[in-house]
């Protein structure tokens, strides 16, 4: 009972909200790297944070067993045997259907979640998948998911209009200043706050690359220390790196600040290309904004 | 040490921004007492700093910083002799590629270099770049020996290496431009923790 994998697509990969208390061991914290779509996955399935398939295009399933999925994020243009449906609702799936994903329409990242989470090892406490530490792998042609089957009637469950996000060409950054910010000198921060920055090609779950106006901080490198989810760090071209999900443990370039998580979440879903600009936040608005987020899915 | 807000649901302690036993002895007091804290999700000690990041569903950034001022204050770390691990990595010296170069490079012998090595009993200064892996200081000034100009696409596992004052054993085959002057099969590094003490030992 599960999913036959007939086309693994570009990265389809197992996650949840990750891996903690693992950090000190040099353990990546991993997980999906937009919270925020994966999370109405999960509360539309009364689901508690189980896991789901982070999808990036091209992916086909076969269904061998019924089942009530939802499906939230970007829109890869999913279909089931053939016909179009709605993302961010929930679907009643049954034996025999095909559920494709064929290409990016808007947004980078789909989150596919069944009744209860898939059946597949859990390791260090959470199902995430990180190809560099060997746990998880991405799917592929042949694989098998297993769920459990379920074949209650349930209603269909849909995600309010005004909680549906419009990714959009460009995203602002907010940033809390912290770190190394007193490496950056008034002028230097000036520039990073009035520039726009490109989202490059060499941008995936660990960071994402961007280029612009570099920015050069007072010193070089700093002794490592360990680096929060955000962080946005300035190696030596003056580049700035979000550091996102699969993040390095420690590191010893000097970071100026941290990104917002939710606006994290949407750098996750621009695409290469897009333009990213950076707004300075108080932390007590930071953390205002983050409660009233994660309050909709507690 | 001071605390600083690093994001917005984690704080960093600073410690003196060097690198020195005294200060590890230190970030290792803290963190032993710290790990402990109700409502830490994550902590990664390293060098001279601790990340703490916490539940927001219980602190804010200024309840968190009370917390763990009024831990330190009421926590005496007695025990921490006790925690201090003393770990031995058995050694084959033969089977380290780059055993002759940095014999060459400092002007000794392979004898004197594999003596050096195994002389000191290091201490775990942090854990990172990959899973498992310690960086162990500090090497002998006399076979200190910097990285490799180019990094080797792959390094297998359990090669042991030489980075300027910095040794350390790599847990995986991985890329790395570490000098390797060795081989173990020591195959427990989720035991390494902050300020663990390690001697090579040869066989």
């Amino acid at each position: 009972m599960g999913f036959e994998v007939l086309n693994g697509g570009i990265f389809t990969t197992v996650q949840d909200l990750g891996r903690f208390g693992s950090m000190h061991l040099g353990v990546t914290q991993s997980g999906v790297m937009d919270e925020y779509a994966y999370g109405w996955s999960q509360k539309l399935l009364d689901n508690q944070n189980c896991n789901a398939l982070e999808i990036m295009a091209g992916l086909k399933l076969k269904a061998t067993s019924p089942t009530h999925m939802s499906l939230c994020g970007a829109d890869l243009e999913f279909k089931r045997n053939g016909i179009s449906q709605p993302m961010w609702q929930t679907h009643r799936v049954q034996r025999g259907d095909i559920l494709s994903f064929d290409k990016r329409v808007s947004g980078q990242r789909a989150y596919l979640a069944v009744k209860e989470g898939f059946d597949v090892p859990n390791k260090y406490g959470s199902y995430a998948t990180t190809l560099k530490e060997g746990i998880g792998s991405k799917l592929q042609k042949g694989d098998f998911l297993p769920f459990a089957s379920y074949d209650e009637n349930r209603m269909t469950c849909r995600v309010k209009q005004t909680y549906i996000p419009d990714y959009q060409k460009s995203v602002i950054l907010r940033i809390v200043l912290s770190y190394q910010e007193e490496y950056f000198s008034q002028k230097e921060q000036e520039k990073f706050f009035s520039s726009s920055y490109e989202i490059t090609l060499e941008s995936d779950r660990m960071g994402y690359r961007l280029k612009g106006a570099p920015i050069t901080p007072t010193k070089a490198g700093i002794i490592s220390e360990a680096i929060a989810f955000g962080s946005v760090q300035i190696p030596k071209d003056g580049q700035p790196i979000v550091l996102l999900k699969e993040r390095q443990t420690i590191g010893g370039y000097p970071k100026i600040g941290t990104v917002l998580p939710i606006d994290c979440f949407k750098l996750a879903q621009a695409a290469i290309g897009s333009s990213v600009k950076f707004e300075a936040i108080e932390i007590v608005e930071a953390q205002e904004k983050m409660k009233s987020i994660y309050s909709i899915f507690t | 040490m001071t605390i600083k807000i690093a994001s917005v649901d984690s704080v960093i302690l600073y410690f003196d921004q060097i690198i020195s036993e005294e200060v590890l002895e230190r970030v290792q007091s803290t963190y032993i007492i710290l790990k402990e804290l109700n409502g830490v999700i994550d902590i990664i000690p390293s060098y001279c700093s601790i990340l703490i990041q916490y539940d927001l569903c219980i602190y804010d950034y200024r309840s968190i910083q009370e917390a763990i001022t009024k831990r330190l204050s009421t926590h005496q770390s007695t025990t921490i002799a006790k925690q201090n691990k003393l770990i031995r990595i058995p050694t084959l010296y033969e089977e380290g590629l780059d055993l002759e170069r940095v014999a060459q490079c400092n002007h000794l012998t392979i004898e004197e270099v594999i003596r050096l090595h195994t002389q000191t009993i290091y201490r775990v200064y942090a854990i990172g770049f990959i899973v498992g892996f310690a960086f162990l200081a500090s090497v002998n000034e006399k076979i200190a020996t910097p990285r490799l100009s180019t990094p080797r696409a792959k390094v297998p596992k359990g090669s042991v290496a030489i980075a300027d004052r910095q040794t350390a054993i790599y847990p995986q085959d991985s890329a790395g431009g570490w000098n390797i002057i060795g081989h173990t099969a020591f195959d427990a590094f989720e035991q390494f923790s902050i300020g663990d003490s390690v001697q090579f030992v040869r066989v």
